[in-house]
């Protein structure tokens, strides 16, 4: 049997990177034309099996509160993996991604797992190919490279439109999640949380640490 | 994925992890550094302008706004939302240490969108000890009962699933110079060495007509009471000492005021026995690293997903009326096509239209250097503690409500705690109430934890086995009783003292009745700066979420019509299905029984 890590992975990145369409891509493999801005979505689940562990994301999306830079610390939260990402076609998407990976650093726990996501990647290829087109990109491989470098952070270069690459930052977020940690060191009580899914039935008696 | 444009030269994980782009050979050969623009260097990115129009504007982001936000949004309006602060919350914000002191400096210099506060004092004794990030200090701290609307709306709302909720199970009653437990649940009061068994009698009688008075017998025997006071009710009925009256009315029923009536007392009551065996052997939750500031993030992030646009760090300038045009301070304009909703602290500057308030909650937050484990039940990192009237040397006309949040809350690091006291009394009086309280609070805390907790004898008469097998002291006043003669031999270190009035328009209630809330909207003053403007209500003094969302629904209802489409949105769906069938090539597992798609991913 083995062991089961609940992860709470959080999206940032400026509006129209692709932020939810790497989300539907990693949990349902679709991809959809011309997405409209996000609405309605707050966080959906996937589970992933790395060797012998099974990882379940529950991946939350940004509901369009990024869109000012007005994320609440609730977002934040006890998230233990994070996707910042950024348009390789579009340099102030990047500049915003550097913005991100700051907030976080200053707002998220201190051994988050955050991977930096250059997306949209298959607008600088040629589809035929596999080539790279000249003159599409315009944030450079080494631009991300070095950013990610220097935050210690992963780097991928996605698309979520050819699939390319995009279970692989999953797949790698989780293998550098440590095992049982799926709660914070510093939280002597997490035992007393409620399960408010959970009432006790008539006979009463224990019904605080359904987890 | 058998999809990908090269899945077939997948290499192992561990050469994976590094880089994918580095291994491309496409990425190397095709790429171009030289054409493109060295980004290092570049300043912070323009933020975008707000929308131009909405249907409905709500200024402030406190806990009533951000609900009604988010039941409009479901329901199909076009919602912004702004907040004055840099922050979510408004008046029920969580803040961290530093944004206490500059809240402070704000209202004391009464700043827009800090109105309704008054004199905030503030002392902080050794600043390089506390970590401003490791504390979350609530400006309204409350409780929530778990029969309760909020609670039930949290759970259809599916906000519950943002937020992390404990519980609290220790209601202290602060008597004769000492704590009591009160005993509280049929087990306890069987169990009570402390209880003759007549009174035992008299307390069981009692909780079963609480209990029971919804029935149309007993609603029609209460009739005869109308107009008495609860507390000379239960004293004539049930000969209950004025001990056990106390502790029914005010630590139980956590009664803001002495002269509730009889009506109003039971139902507190009845919120406290109901809200029993619920989710377990407690009546009250609370949200864990804060409460109504968690709860109002919580909300904004549903009223988001549903399309809500947000905006912080916006003061509303004015409002032009017969345009519906909303100015901000910074110059931006939004036309309002329905209503424009405002906290009554975040009203343009020179707002005639404000609704009066003359109710009066004066609160004192300390942080002290003890874990204060003793107060808690077994488990649990929270108490609630009350001074009835008349218990301090200052002769409290009002209760003194004091909620304990220890470090298991999230809200401080370990071995410290948090102390909420609050009080409608009013101006100086009310400052010395709170500091005798706290005095008293003190004492005890040093004496109950001295020696690693008990000097006084414990007999297994004291003790009792729960129905979970957890342990508890129930003759918890034996614990005080040589309160007066004890002599600390260490002194408490206060870490942060915060002492601040905040006013309102809500009158303290005895059982939350619209009325409460609805005789403050009205459209003001004609060519007003906020003129036509719904003002909503600064916090009541009530420390359960009791009003809040009766509250919300009043505003919806005013704004929509009525309130039977509040939060009327059917959350299953059966997107489950379709992403199921779509999950079929992948290395990835189906999450079938559990997958929890909060709602339509797209829409």
């Amino acid at each position: 049997m083995s062991k089961q890590t609940s992860v709470k992975l959080v999206l940032l990145g400026e509006a129209a990177v692709g932020k939810s369409s790497l989300v539907l891509r990693f949990v349902s493999n679709d991809f959809q034309e011309n997405k409209e801005p996000t609405i309605g979505a707050a966080f959906l689940t996937q589970r992933c099996t790395i060797g012998t562990k099974t990882i379940k994301f529950e991946i939350w999306d940004t509901a369009g509160q990024e869109r000012f830079a007005n994320l609440a610390p609730l977002y934040y939260r006890n998230a233990q993996a994070a996707l910042v990402v950024y348009d390789v076609t579009k340099p102030a998407s990047f500049i915003k991604a550097r913005h991100w990976v700051k907030e976080l650093h200053e707002q998220a726990s201190k051994n988050i797992v955050i991977a930096l996501v250059g997306n949209k990647y298959d607008l600088v290829v040629d589809p035929e190919t596999g080539e790279e087109i000249e003159g599409r990109r315009s944030v450079s491989v080494e631009e991300g490279k070095a950013l990610a470098d220097e935050e210690g952070l992963l780097f991928f270069e996605t698309s979520a439109k050819s699939a390319f690459n995009v279970n692989e930052v999953f797949t790698a977020i989780g293998k550098q999640i440590p095992e049982e940690t799926s709660k914070p060191q510093d939280e002597p009580s997490s035992v007393g949380r409620i399960d408010l899914n959970a009432p006790v039935d008539e006979s009463g008696g224990a019904g605080n640490c359904a987890c | 994925m058998s999809a990908t444009v090269d899945s077939s030269r997948k290499p192992s994980m561990a050469e994976r992890r590094p880089s994918m782009a580095e291994r491309r050979p496409s990425v190397q050969t095709g790429r171009r550094p030289s054409v493109i623009p060295h980004l290092a260097g570049i300043e912070d990115p323009v933020l975008p302008t707000i929308p131009d129009q909405c249907d409905v504007l709500i200024c402030g982001t406190g806990l009533v706004e951000s609900i009604l936000a988010a039941a409009l949004a479901w329901q199909g309006s076009n919602v912004l939302h702004v907040d004055s602060n840099p922050y979510y919350g408004d008046t029920s914000s969580t803040l961290t240490i530093e944004q206490i002191k500059a809240w402070c400096a704000n209202v004391n210099l009464n700043t827009p969108g800090f109105q309704g506060f008054c004199k905030a004092l503030l002392y902080i004794p050794r600043p390089d000890q506390l970590n401003s990030r490791d504390y979350s200090i609530d400006l309204t701290p409350r409780i929530m009962f778990v029969k309760s609307d909020l609670l039930s709306l949290l759970i259809k709302s599916r906000v519950y699933r943002y937020l992390e909720f404990q519980s609290i199970s220790n209601f202290h009653t602060f008597e004769n110079d000492s704590f009591g437990k009160m005993s509280s649940s049929k087990e306890e009061i069987f169990t009570d060495q402390s209880l003759s068994l007549a009174t035992k009698r008299q307390l069981m009688k009692f909780m079963k007509f609480v209990l029971e008075s919804e029935t149309a017998h007993i609603a029609k025997e209460l009739e005869q009471y109308k107009s008495t006071p609860f507390t000379e009710f239960i004293k004539e009925k049930y000969k209950l000492t004025p001990a056990q009256i106390n502790e029914l009315c005010y630590t139980l029923g956590l009664s803001p005021t002495p002269n509730i009536l009889t009506i109003e007392g039971i139902s507190r009551i009845r919120r406290y026995l109901s809200s029993f065996d619920v989710y377990g052997t407690f009546p009250v939750l609370y949200s864990k690293f804060g409460g109504p500031g968690e709860l109002s993030q919580g909300f904004c992030r549903s009223a988001a997903v549903a399309g809500a646009t947000y905006k912080l760090d916006s003061q509303l300038q004015s409002y032009d009326s017969n345009n519906k045009i909303a100015t901000f301070m910074d110059g931006s304009k939004v036309k309002v096509t329905e209503r424009l909703v405002c906290s009554p602290s975040q009203a343009p500057a020179n707002a005639q239209n404000v609704p009066e308030r003359k109710y009066e909650v004066t609160r004192l937050i300390t942080i002290v250097k003890k874990s204060c484990k003793e107060w808690f039940f077994e488990g649990e990192s929270a108490a609630v503690v009350v001074f009835p009237p008349e218990t301090l040397p200052s002769h409290n006309v009002y209760p003194v409500q004091v909620i304990i949040m220890g470090s298991g809350s999230g809200c401080c690091p370990q071995g410290q705690c948090i102390w909420y006291l609050s009080t409608v009394e009013k101006g100086e009086k009310a400052r010395r109430d709170l500091e005798e309280a706290l005095a008293k609070l003190e004492e005890s805390i040093l004496r109950e934890s001295e020696d690693g907790g008990f000097d006084v004898e414990l007999t297994d008469e004291d003790v009792v086995s729960r129905p979970d097998g957890s342990i508890s002291v129930i003759n918890s006043v034996k614990l005080g009783k040589s309160f007066k003669e004890f002599v600390p031999q260490e002194k408490l270190t206060y870490l942060f003292k915060l002492m601040f009035t905040q006013y309102t328009s809500v009158e303290p209630f005895g059982v939350v009745n619209e009325n409460v809330f609805k005789k403050t909207f009205k459209e003001g003053t004609e060519n007003s700066v906020d003129y036509q403007i719904l003002y909503s209500n600064m916090p009541s003094a009530e420390i359960s979420y009791d009003g809040i969302v009766t509250e919300a629904k009043l505003l919806y209802s005013t704004i929509v019509g009525s309130d039977d489409d509040f939060f009327d949105v059917d959350f299953e769906d059966d997107e489950e299905d379709t992403l199921a069938a779509a999950r079929n090539d992948s290395a990835i597992l189906d999450d079938d029984d559990e997958f929890k798609d909060e709602m339509d991913f797209e829409l």
